[in-house]
């Protein structure tokens, strides 16, 4: 028997329907669960105070400033070696083994658990270069966990600037190099701000990557050699340790806060860009 | 200058080959300088292949080869240390469609001359000036130079292309691609009045799908098959009494 088509298509309409309305709701409930619990106890003392006895009262500044700065040492690494490798990817290699390895190399370094990161962070640059936990072994092991992820989507958003750019650019008399500076980054910038974006996304809310290398001091850094607490380990460590189900619920609403604040600066700022562009 | 001009680009059994394909065969070829060269034949007779090949656009696409001579102004354009980037700022080309860049009129029009090292603003704006005004533009266009290119309509753009190609100030020979083939007739018939004036500054090389257009504004025309050069001359001549019959029952649209 074969069910008309008008029945399929309002069948397909009911059922996605439901699957992007089941979807949002989760999201709505995760938030406001987390909102609900964790607003209360936020207040100007909690975002600007030091935590006192582990974190059962006090603020949480330190871990506030931990969050900013941990990803921000670890895009400053990661961008310029992430976007100039999707550059030599995309504009001056031909497609041949040796870049199907690397690709092949980065997709599988996406896939690695954060943990696995944080082991080797802890090993290499904690012990073997005796760094210590710090600001600086944290931010390195990030930038190793989130390059895969901005090579790729780089790599996407250089090779979907049209071609016909690149031959008008060489055509008036450009070298490779200007011909990927002048016309091929520009236009590939809100892809490559895509990737970045999803690597600070990555970092703000990891955990296990950072308390081995980052550590989870409650002072505020004075230097890149100084141990940080980020909010999310903050979070992990009150909530894992019962120091403070309130305060872990405080942290957690600050950070849901902090991710949506940072999303809408970033799309803010290209939405400009673009638009100035495009006067 | 009486007598016969000089001869600007010249080609001595030029092939072009492209992986296991013969796409040039062995041209043999004169484009005088300050003249314009029609270019025609059906699709896929080489035409445009062989324009890319005398700026080295062809560079680019993976598994191209070039055996024989192309000399301009007696230099072997494909001669080790021959300079490419050079090459492409005296050898300027209009595409088939219009590829304004994403960025301001003024921006696309000097990106040329930018490239040069030109920095002065009072200079680059007369550059684009100039450039807009020899393309038939600048009265369209006078008054939003800093808004985006891609705003322009089809036909605008085109000029706008062409602007952008004679804004550089070492362009000698202008390299033309079905310039028209996406356009109306009055944006047509500018870029064809536009041509006729350059050609007393530069060497102009039009190929054109549309045979009318070569026998309007072309000096001289040349007939390409399949890869082949079957015939050159004076466009009365090719157009009236064709040497080669192939000739003829294309101008007169018995095939391609």
């Amino acid at each position: 028997m074969r069910i008309p088509p008008r029945y399929t298509q309002m069948l397909a309409v009911a059922v996605m329907g439901a699957a992007t309305l089941f979807t949002l709701l989760i999201l709505v409930f995760v938030v406001v669960f987390v909102l609900g619990k964790g607003l209360p106890v936020v207040n100007f003392q909690f975002l600007s105070g030091m935590p006192r006895d582990m974190g059962r009262s006090g603020g949480i500044l330190p871990a506030i400033v931990g969050t900013f700065l941990l990803p921000l040492v670890a895009i400053a690494i990661a961008m310029p070696l992430g976007v100039g490798t999707s550059v030599y990817l995309a504009e001056y290699t031909r497609e041949n083994r040796l870049t199907k390895v690397l690709r092949f190399g980065t997709d599988c370094l996406a896939g690695i658990p954060s943990i696995i990161f944080g082991l080797f962070g802890f090993i290499f640059f904690v012990v073997m270069l005796k760094m210590g936990w710090c600001l600086l072994s944290g931010g390195l092991t990030l930038a190793i966990m989130i390059l895969p992820t901005i090579i790729r989507t780089s790599e996407e958003a250089i090779r979907a600037v049209p071609n016909a750019y690149r031959e008008v650019s060489f055509s008036l008399g450009a070298t490779r190099w200007e011909t990927v500076w002048k016309v091929v980054l520009p236009n590939a910038l809100p892809g490559i701000v895509t990737g970045v974006m999803l690597g600070v996304g990555r970092s703000v809310g990891e955990t296990a990557a950072v308390i081995f290398t980052a550590g989870s001091a409650l002072r505020l850094p004075a230097s890149m050699f100084d141990s940080v607490r980020t909010m999310a380990v903050h979070f992990y460590i009150l909530a894992r340790e019962g120091i403070s189900a309130e305060n872990a619920y405080g942290t957690a609403a600050v950070l849901i806060i902090s991710i949506l604040l940072i999303n809408l600066a970033t799309y803010g700022m290209m939405h400009h860009m673009l638009a100035k562009r495009n006067k | 200058m009486t007598g016969t001009p000089a001869n600007k680009v010249v080609l001595r059994d030029f092939s072009v080959f492209h992986g296991a394909d013969h796409s040039l065969r062995g041209i043999t070829l004169d484009v005088r300088a300050n003249r314009i060269l029609g270019v025609i034949g059906p699709a896929g007779s080489g035409k445009t292949t062989f324009l890319r090949a005398l700026n080295r656009l062809n560079d680019l696409v993976p598994g191209i080869r070039t055996n024989g001579k192309a000399q301009l102004d007696g230099e072997d354009i494909y001669g080790s240390g021959f300079d490419v980037v050079r090459l492409r700022k005296r050898v300027g080309m209009l595409f088939a469609l219009p590829v304004a860049l994403p960025m301001s009129i003024f921006d696309n029009v000097v990106y040329g001359p930018r490239l040069s090292g030109v920095r002065d603003r009072k200079r680059l704006a007369e550059v684009v000036e100039r450039s807009l005004t020899s393309a038939f533009l600048w009265e369209e266009v006078k008054d939003r130079l800093h808004s985006s290119a891609l705003r322009l309509s089809g036909g605008q753009q085109q000029r706008l292309c062409l602007a952008r190609v004679l804004a550089m100030e070492e362009l000698e020979v202008i390299l033309l691609d079905e310039p028209c083939s996406g356009l109306d007739p009055i944006s047509t018939a500018k870029i064809e009045d536009a041509l006729t004036i350059l050609k007393e500054r530069y060497t102009i090389i039009l190929v054109t799908n549309n045979t009318k257009q070569a026998a309007r504004v072309a000096d001289e025309t040349a007939f390409f098959l399949m890869g082949e050069l079957v015939e050159r001359g004076p466009t009365g001549t090719i157009f009236t009494v064709p040497s080669d019959p192939r000739t003829g029952d294309y101008v007169t649209g018995k095939f391609g």
